[in-house]
């Protein structure tokens, strides 16, 4: 049987992993986003989880709000990087080193 | 005719929206009106959006005296502290829009931004009113993808790019911290309503459950980030340097107002059966936010990225009051975050008009000498800085005051102290920025952008500095009657 602890281990692992690869990845912005992605995602489980074990609906609909939200981020996201890239021809993170101090 | 009926009753008191509506139906309406206005007249883009604020501050002022009212099933709240909180925010969009518009003229002059800066200004509203974590994680999201567009707005300059870019993963990271703490608040008590998650937390009396620990624990990180408070503050310097400079100047502003409400809120709703724990945490962020803010911009040499961690430092001490937790406390948030209002887009708007060709006029070496050039701008510059630090009879220093105080009452002597000390600091570094104006020799000719909009800025600004420092009281009291009720 699976319980609320396992989904919330799970969540808490992945959202563990989204945080990790954001502060070690040092190869590539695109992998950034995906580790945003996974946490979003990781706060979702945990959303449905909690909204299933308590028999209330709200957390469910917080997920689609999420969700929206999260696709609007990567498309910010992924504009900003467009244009960097044009000035840059690079989306390396070594190269992201103009603003010092 | 079929009889329709709803699955729920109408909303009540819809009219407590007005503001919000009227932002956000005439904000998407210049958007299509900006599409007919011609690349020279995109001025009157920014009039229209000034024009939107100043309906919408009518609006709130109209319903300030309706007092304390709940809407949309206890998701959305009007109560005068919302109301000042939401003038002030007006007062720093209009005026940060109307010091945009001589910089944007060199720019790529589109509408776009200025309906970006009202939509941002709207996420805030919606914070500031929130009372559901539903409605605060819109309205940040709605203020925080704003912004990241906002700072990168230069497209073709690198380090705007590059600010917005970093803004806006840091910010990401911030969201998804925010939300991880709100799902396990969810978790223990079944609602998203700050007054349900209170009332859930203080029956059950969990409060060294684990669960929610971790909740606030994230919750707390996701908003310290969106105020700057050490060691969250990573993207300020970045973001500060990088943007457009009325952007800055909005940055520094608006998001605080709103943030701070919402911290505030969530303290005083959502978490007061974990009063210990929530000022534990906040004490130790102003203690380092006090200290980096105030050290680090010592060490500055771009303007923008001093007032940057100088911002850092200001939250430090904002956050006293929060700590301080009673109605003096926070009227003394709201003292602070007007008057730091008024001086930090004064200054701003200084730094804005000291760019030109070539120049960007943010080397703190680049104000060498004003005093003998301009000595109105040297003076105007004077005042901000002699009251960012904190001197005596000048607006600054009742800001700090007023949060001093509360701290002191509620027994917080030592942080005070160490308050006081870092104050101290900050005011070494704002002075030696007037002996550069002062007493050095200009290095560089000086060559302003005339312009009536942001010199009558410039005059407004110092004046309210000089005038709230001999009469602090009226703002003192608006303050004071705010906070009526919210506690």
């Amino acid at each position: 049987m699976v319980g609320l602890s396992e989904y919330l281990i799970v969540a808490a692992a992945l959202f563990s992993l989204g945080v990790i690869g954001l502060f070690l990845n040092r190869k590539n912005v695109i992998a950034i986003l995906m580790c945003i992605e996974l946490m979003l995602l990781a706060v979702n489980i945990n959303l449905v989880a909690f909204s299933h074990f308590l028999n209330d609906i709200s957390g469910q609909i917080f997920v689609f709000f999420v969700l929206t939200v999260a696709a609007c981020e990567v498309a910010i996201g992924l504009a900003i990087l467009v244009s960097f890239y044009r000035l840059r021809r690079s989306i390396e993170i070594e190269d992201i080193n103009t603003l010092q101090g | 005719m079929a009889n329709v009926t709803f699955p729920f009753p109408f909303p009540d008191h819809l009219i407590t929206l007005l503001p919000e509506m009227i932002v956000a139906v005439l904000a998407m309406t210049l958007l299509l009106v900006d599409l007919f206005i011609s690349k020279e007249n995109k001025i009157w883009t920014a009039y229209m959006a000034v024009i939107t604020i100043v309906v919408a501050a009518i609006a709130t002022i109209q319903l300030y005296p309706v007092g304390s009212i709940e809407a949309f099933y206890g998701f959305f709240v009007f109560d005068p502290f919302a109301a000042f909180s939401k003038l002030l925010l007006f007062a720093a969009t209009a005026i940060s829009i109307l010091i945009s518009i001589d910089y944007m003229k060199d720019e790529n002059h589109v509408g776009e931004y200025y309906v970006l800066m009202l939509f941002a200004m709207l996420g805030m509203m919606l914070m500031i009113s929130a009372t559901n974590f539903i409605i605060l994680y819109l309205g940040m999201e709605l203020m925080a993808l704003c912004t990241y567009v906002l700072v990168g707005y230069q497209r073709e300059v690198l380090r705007s790019n590059e600010a917005a870019l970093k803004y806006f993963i840091l910010g990401a990271l911030s969201s998804g911290m925010l939300l991880y703490g709100i799902t396990f608040l969810y978790g223990v008590s079944g609602s998203f309503d700050y007054s349900d998650v209170g009332a859930a937390l203080h029956a059950t009396g969990n409060a060294s459950d684990p669960a929610v620990l971790l909740g606030l624990v994230f919750l707390l990180a996701g908003l310290a980030f969106k105020v700057s408070m050490a060691p969250f503050h990573m993207w300020t310097p970045d973001a500060y340097e990088g943007a457009p400079t009325p952007i800055t100047a909005f940055m520094s502003v608006a998001p605080k107002v709103a943030g701070f409400v919402v911290i505030v809120r969530v303290a005083v709703d959502a978490l007061p059966a974990m009063q210990t724990e929530y000022m534990t945490i906040l004490t130790g962020m102003a203690i380092l936010t006090m200290a980096i803010g105030n050290l680090a911009a010592i060490a500055q040499r771009n303007i923008k990225r001093m007032l940057a961690y100088s911002t850092v430092g200001h939250v430090g001490f904002v956050v006293l009051g929060v700590i301080a937790g009673n109605a003096d406390g926070y009227a003394g948030i709201l003292v602070y975050l007007s008057i730091y209002m008024v001086m930090t887009l004064g200054i701003f708007a200084i730094i804005i008009l000291m760019r030109r060709e070539g120049i960007q006029g943010e080397l703190l070496d680049d104000f060498a000498g004003l005093s003998k050039v301009r000595p109105g701008y040297a003076l105007a510059m004077g005042l901000f800085l002699f009251s960012l630090g904190g001197i005596p009879f000048l607006a600054g220093f009742w800001a700090k005051y007023a949060v001093f105080i509360a701290a002191i009452e509620a027994g917080h002597v030592y942080l005070v102290l160490y308050a006081l000390l870092f104050s101290a600091v900050g005011a070494f570094y704002y002075i030696r920025v007037v002996k550069y104006i002062y007493f050095d020799e200009a290095r560089v000719t000086f060559e302003f952008t005339e312009s009536r909009v942001m010199q009558a800025t410039v005059a407004i600004t110092a004046v309210a500095i000089v005038a709230l420092g001999l009469y602090p009281d009226p703002l003192m009291d608006a303050c004071k009657a705010a906070v009526v009720g919210l506690i």
